[in-house]
């Protein structure tokens, strides 16, 4: 192999700067008194160039690109849906064979109840006995998941808008993503205020609500905010301390 | 990618935004027709989604990203273009001897026009052995460095290295062929 054949055999890698030291040395002396490598290690460059053009494979302009994100996100929320959660809330998969057992059990029970013949005098029960501490169980774990899911949703939006950096117009902030996750934890909220009377969850109906106020304030924020409407909140977050209470309250209910 | 784990579809919208383009130019260089293109990235993004839990941090997410992206567009180019394959390939074979003949007086790829040279490129990459296609997909247009290409593909640097080598090579080859053929036009 000739040294002009060896060196062409370098110049992607040497165009890519891929190659060692050494070679680069060798390859960059060889192109300044050789001019055949040299016109070939120019087509290179300008053949790597075209590839790095942005035009290459463009994608057609169009709306496809705004509403992509938004359909697939819709569609993986249904997936979602279908999978594990229910209203909007996710379960794990424990929780939902727990479900499925006392429903099981019950049946099982009001079966028999129904062939057996009640005792003279008895009242009918709704429950079997024992059957209720079984279902307060249920309920507890239940009520656990969800005000953890609760406070998990809003930790994760609290740090997003404390680390925003989507411009909008001139100096303003793009929020619109917040205030649409604002909104859907606010629902959220609205179905878990039922399971906060469960003793077990009971200590965080405070934070809770104290999160549902700053929801309900930043759903209505516009979705290009001001550095100062955004500091506004930050500072509050920090002055409340929001994401602390946030992770002692959930290493407790967890 | 650790958020859009736990479900946050929020997360997953704005996963889905920054990378629906590049995903959608390394489909191109399989799937010729936009529309179907467009069809391969959303099963893509899907996917990405509904295999979120098999994902490990330890690796790269692009690579992870591009790896479904090019087994989807691979699945579509079978179905749609099963027939063609090998004529493709002999085409390519046939040029890349043509180039071998065609001299470097001058410089022949000068007085390409952008429209024409793109258009030119895009068949040209589109034309490249599979391998070769990957790493040029993944380097140029998902932005990759050569390492995480090694690591995506799952082969050794080296072997990256010889196919970018090859796949420029074969493109110089193929576009200096095309223009002998403009030319004669």
């Amino acid at each position: 192999m000739s040294s002009c054949d060896a060196i062409k055999e370098m110049l992607v890698l040497y165009a890519e700067e891929a190659l060692d030291p050494e070679e680069t040395r060798r390859v960059a002396e060889h192109l300044t008194g050789c001019r055949d490598c040299r016109a070939e290690s120019e087509q290179i460059v300008r053949i790597r160039e075209w590839l790095t053009d942005p035009g290459l494979f463009e994608p057609v302009q169009d709306l496809t690109w705004q509403l992509l994100p938004e359909k697939l996100a819709g569609r993986a929320g249904q997936l979602q849906g279908r999978r594990w959660g229910l209203f909007g809330l996710r379960f794990p998969k424990w929780a939902l064979s727990a479900a499925a057992l006392v429903a099981l059990a019950c049946g099982l029970i009001w079966t028999m109840r129904l062939r057996a013949p009640a005792p003279p005098g008895a009242q009918p029960a709704l429950v079997a006995p024992g059957n209720e501490a079984f279902l307060d169980k249920v309920r507890t774990v239940y009520a656990r998941e969800a005000t953890s899911q609760y406070l998990a949703g809003c930790q994760g939006l609290l740090l997003d808008l404390a680390c925003t950096e989507r411009k909008c117009e001139g100096d303003r902030y793009d929020v619109s993503l917040e205030v649409a996750r604002a909104r859907q934890l606010l629902e959220q909220k609205r179905m878990l205020d039922a399971e906060l009377s469960v003793p077990d969850v009971a200590r965080a109906k405070g934070l809770c609500d104290e999160l549902e106020r700053f929801l309900i304030n930043l759903s209505t924020a516009q979705t290009c905010e001001t550095p100062v409407a955004l500091h506004r909140m930050e500072s509050l977050i920090e002055k409340e301390q929001l994401l602390l209470r946030i992770k002692v309250l959930q290493s407790g209910i967890s | 990618m650790k958020r859009v784990q736990r479900g946050d579809v929020y997360a997953y919208q704005e996963l889905v935004r920054r990378y629906q383009k590049k995903v959608f130019r390394v489909i191109s260089t399989y799937v010729r027709d936009p529309e179907d293109a467009v069809e391969v990235l959303q099963d893509t993004l899907l996917k990405v989604y509904t295999a979120r839990s098999t994902w490990e941090s330890r690796f790269s997410f692009a690579g992870w990203l591009y790896r479904i992206a090019i087994n989807a567009s691979i699945d579509r180019y079978r179905k749609s273009d099963r027939g063609r394959t090998s004529s493709l390939e002999d085409m390519m074979e046939t040029q890349l001897h043509q180039s071998a003949t065609v001299g470097s007086s001058l410089d022949p790829l000068d007085g390409i026009c952008d429209r024409e040279r793109r258009r030119l490129l895009e068949k040209t990459v589109r034309r490249l052995p599979q391998r070769q296609r990957e790493v040029v997909s993944l380097r140029f247009f998902g932005d990759m460095k050569l390492e995480e290409i090694a690591a995506a593909l799952g082969c050794p640097l080296g072997t990256v290295k010889s196919n970018l080598h090859k796949a420029v090579m074969g493109l110089k080859g193929m576009l200096l062929a095309r223009k002998g053929v403009l030319n004669y036009e």
